[in-house]
């Protein structure tokens, strides 16, 4: 070794006082990025809802979704959170231009120094960073979308025509419209952990964009039998979680379902849909032909049973038939699903009543499995004097006769009691016969039951609600063929055990009103008279509804039960799903005899 | 009934009285699902009786000057009968009916009474009563009264 290398470090000494090249290590408070810099990202997650649209859009799969502890998927939340690696991230800001809840955003922080390269990878807004409350970075300007946030408007009748017939209300989407409305979709599938069906919206979606249009109903067909009816009268809870609604309006995710049945014919649907498979020579009897009695028959059938539905009224079809009124789900809509599942072999005895026809305990001798979806079709009573009036009547009876093409003779001015889906079904058909219209409900607008768009369609068309008001008595009037209801104004009180606000009557507050006809739309409950006391005695039946267990068994082996008579929900989604969850319970206690 | 006691005691009988009606109407029902409503109506009202055998013991306090919220509901509901069959609507109706009498009849001994303390107490029945009336109409409010 040389001299020169000896001493050569000691020269580095040289140059220890003066000024240095390099920056120090807090060049942020010296150089902050610029106001709209595109530094770390910021997560709200509490505003998250996990959609994954950043996961999705990211071209450098700079980010993963990932659990998050403590926080649990529910509807409308995945519970999965962002997880941002910058060893990957080129921070074009892409994730923060698509995010649908609007939580995610940069600071303009761009400095951060670890020896620990794995800190790098992390969950914005989960593990507490310095940055997390910095207002300043790259923001989404609130008028800059990367999908329009208002959907495809849909074409209606207008409130004056729609009245004036029992005609669809609802036209329907062009082949435009629909890939128009198709394409707002960020196909995070959220809506399909909510959906009680589990339908996969996001593909069937695709399947409009991709004009594949015989690939949406066999995906459709997987989970729901009833996509027509479905695609014009379904409660859609998918809409409701549907994140694009957060920030603009939900998906059509309804109207676009809808789009891809019509777009099909039905001579198309056997070519297109599964085959029934080979007879297994096993039988199932169904009581009630409603949507829950035909899905359960129609993946039971599938699966190669043979299938006997019961059905005590002339038509199939249940609620669908004979409550949901024409101007929102024509009989076509409703056959085009119902016939499908009859020409696999379905046999349906119509005006055929089990307790009366066929006793219940024949069934279970008979068949090897029997599901019953009898639904609830007995009108709630109010128990107020003079409910029996001549001129009261109950919204279901209303509905049925107009169903079945009987003038119910309501006259010229009505009053509907009630402010659930059926109350304004009553208040909508009652306009169509010529009515005037008066909804009378005990409690506010906001605590309606019935769905937001039924209200506003109701009072486009022209019926006038009075709320926070109570039924009390009806009664003879002057005129005859009318009658005089009694109704008292309600103050809402506060719960004193911390529930909804409840309405109190103000006796000093009374009105006597007279009307052609008075119409009771209040709730409906169900009928298990045809179920002998010795078995009904060993079923668990609660609030007159069924509880089963697993796949929807009852403690009686053979016996199955779902829909409205066995769930809180009772739409008809439900009672698909119910069915379709059944007939996979029967089908595996066919095959293994076992319980569930 | 000329002493607190006397009156506690006509109050605890009464409460039994509902109690063993109920459970007569839990034998009695033939209706799938209304044996163990009717059987629940009973232990609340057993309850309602352990309150009173507390308040004759010294253990518990009624008090009678307090706001309980009155719903009106029974006020305008028919009479109902009870059958085999009766419906879980029907069975509230008659719990709430039975409630409501029970409050009107103490609220009117303690109008007749000239003693304070014995109206204290007919005051403080009246307001048990008062509650057990809201624990049943905000049921009916709450599972009858949903669409309406
Ligand atoms: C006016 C109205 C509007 C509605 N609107 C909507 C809506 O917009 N969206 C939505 O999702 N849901 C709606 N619903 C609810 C929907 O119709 C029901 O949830 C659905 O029909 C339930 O299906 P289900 O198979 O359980 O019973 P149901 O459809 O009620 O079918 C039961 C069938 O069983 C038959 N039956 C009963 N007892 C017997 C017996 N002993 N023997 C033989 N047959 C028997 C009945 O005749 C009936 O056909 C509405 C309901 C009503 C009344
Ligand atoms: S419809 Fe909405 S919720 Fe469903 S996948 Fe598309 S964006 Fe997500």
């Amino acid at each position: 070794m040389s001299l020169k290398d000896l001493v050569s470090p000691f020269f580095v000494w040289q140059r220890a006082f003066e000024k240095p090249y390099t920056v120090g290590l807090r060049p942020i408070e010296e150089r902050p990025g610029a106001p709209a810099y595109r530094g770390f990202h910021i997560n709200m997650s509490d505003d998250c809802v996990g959609c994954g649209s950043c996961y999705t859009i990211c071209q450098n799969h700079a980010i993963d979704m990932v659990k998050v502890e403590g926080l649990e998927a529910r509807s409308g939340d995945s519970g999965l959170r962002p997880r941002f690696d910058y060893g990957r991230c080129c921070w074009c800001g892409l994730c923060i231009d698509i995010c649908t809840a609007g939580s995610l955003r940069m600071s303009n922080e761009y400095a951060w120094f670890t020896t620990d390269p794995d800190e790098f990878r992390f969950v914005a807004g989960v593990e507490n960073k310095s940055w997390q409350g910095s207002t300043a970075g790259y923001h989404r300007h609130p008028d800059y979308h990367l999908f329009p946030p208002r959907r495809v408007e849909m074409e209606m009748l207008g409130p004056g025509e729609s009245v004036s017939s029992f005609t669809e209300v609802v036209k329907g989407y062009s082949e435009e419209q629909a890939k128009q409305e198709a394409d707002r979709c960020v196909e995070c599938g959220i809506c399909v952990a909510t959906c009680p069906a589990h339908m996969d919206v996001p593909d069937y979606i695709r399947s409009i964009r991709d004009g594949d249009y015989e690939k949406g109903l066999q995906l459709m067909y997987r989970t729901n039998p009833f996509p027509a009816t479905c695609g014009r009268i379904c409660t859609r809870r998918c809409e409701s979680v549907c994140p694009v609604g957060i920030q603009g309006e939900p998906v059509a995710i309804r109207w676009l379902k809808r789009f891809i049945v019509d777009q099909v014919e039905d001579s198309d649907y056997a070519r297109i849909l599964p085959e029934v498979a080979d007879d297994t020579g096993k039988r199932v009897a169904i009581v009630g032909a409603g949507p829950g009695g035909l899905s359960t028959a129609y993946y039971l059938r599938l699966k190669g049973h043979a299938v006997s539905v019961f059905e005590a009224q002339s038509r199939p079809g249940g609620m669908l038939r004979y409550g949901v009124p024409g101007y929102r789900l024509p009989d076509e809509a409703l056959d085009k699903d119902i016939e499908y599942i009859r020409s696999l072999g379905v046999e349906i005895h119509l005006n055929h009543s089990v307790g009366r026809e066929t006793a219940f305990t024949s069934l279970l001798e008979d068949y090897d499995a029997v599901f019953v979806s009898t639904g609830l079709n007995v009108p709630s009573k109010m128990r107020i004097q003079g409910e029996d009036h001549p001129r009261a009547m109950a919204g279901l009876t209303l509905l049925d006769d107009v169903a079945n093409g009987r003038d119910p003779q309501i006259g010229g001015s009505v009053a509907v009691i009630g402010g659930g889906n059926v109350a304004m079904d009553a208040a909508r058909v009652s306009r169509r016969l010529g009515a005037e219209v008066t909804v009378l409900y005990r409690r506010r607008i906001e605590d309606m039951p019935a769905d937001t768009e039924e209200i506003e369609e109701s009072q486009a068309e022209g019926c006038t609600f009075v709320t926070q008001a109570i039924p009390l008595e009806a009664m003879d009037a002057e005129q005859e063929g009318k009658v005089v209801l009694k109704w008292g104004e309600a103050e809402m009180v506060p719960d004193p055990g911390g529930g909804r606000p409840r309405p109190v009557l103000q006796e000093d507050r009374m009105h006597l009103d007279t009307f052609d006809t008075i119409i009771s739309a209040i709730g409906q409950g169900s009928n298990l008279d045809y179920i002998p006391a010795g078995i009904a005695d060993q079923l668990q039946i609660k609030w007159g509804k069924f509880i089963p267990g697993d796949y929807q068994q009852m403690v009686v082996q053979k016996l199955f039960v779902g829909g409205d008579v066995a769930n809180a929900t009772a739409d008809a989604i439900s009672a698909i799903e119910d069915g379709h969850h059944a007939a996979r319970g029967i089908d595996r206690f066919l095959s293994t005899g076992q319980r569930s | 009934m000329n002493t607190v006691d006397e009156i506690l005691d006509y109050a605890i009988d009464q409460e039994q009285q509902a109690a063993d009606f109920y459970a007569d109407m839990a034998k009695r029902s033939e209706k799938s699902g209304m044996k163990e409503i009717f059987q629940e109506f009973s232990r609340e009202e057993e309850r309602h009786r352990d309150k009173l055998l507390d308040v004759k013991r010294g253990e518990q306090e009624l008090t009678a000057h307090q706001q309980v919220l009155d719903l009106k509901i029974t006020d305008y509901l028919v009479e109902v009968e009870t059958t085999e069959n009766i419906s879980y609507q029907d069975a509230l109706i008659i719990a709430m009916k039975r409630e409501r009498a029970a409050f009107r009849l103490y609220s009117d001994l303690a109008e007749k009474v000239s003693e304070g303390d014995l109206r204290e107490v007919f005051l403080g029945l009246a307001k048990e009563e008062a509650k057990h009336k809201l624990f049943f109409e905000s049921e009916y409010d709450d599972r009858i009264l949903q669409e309406n």
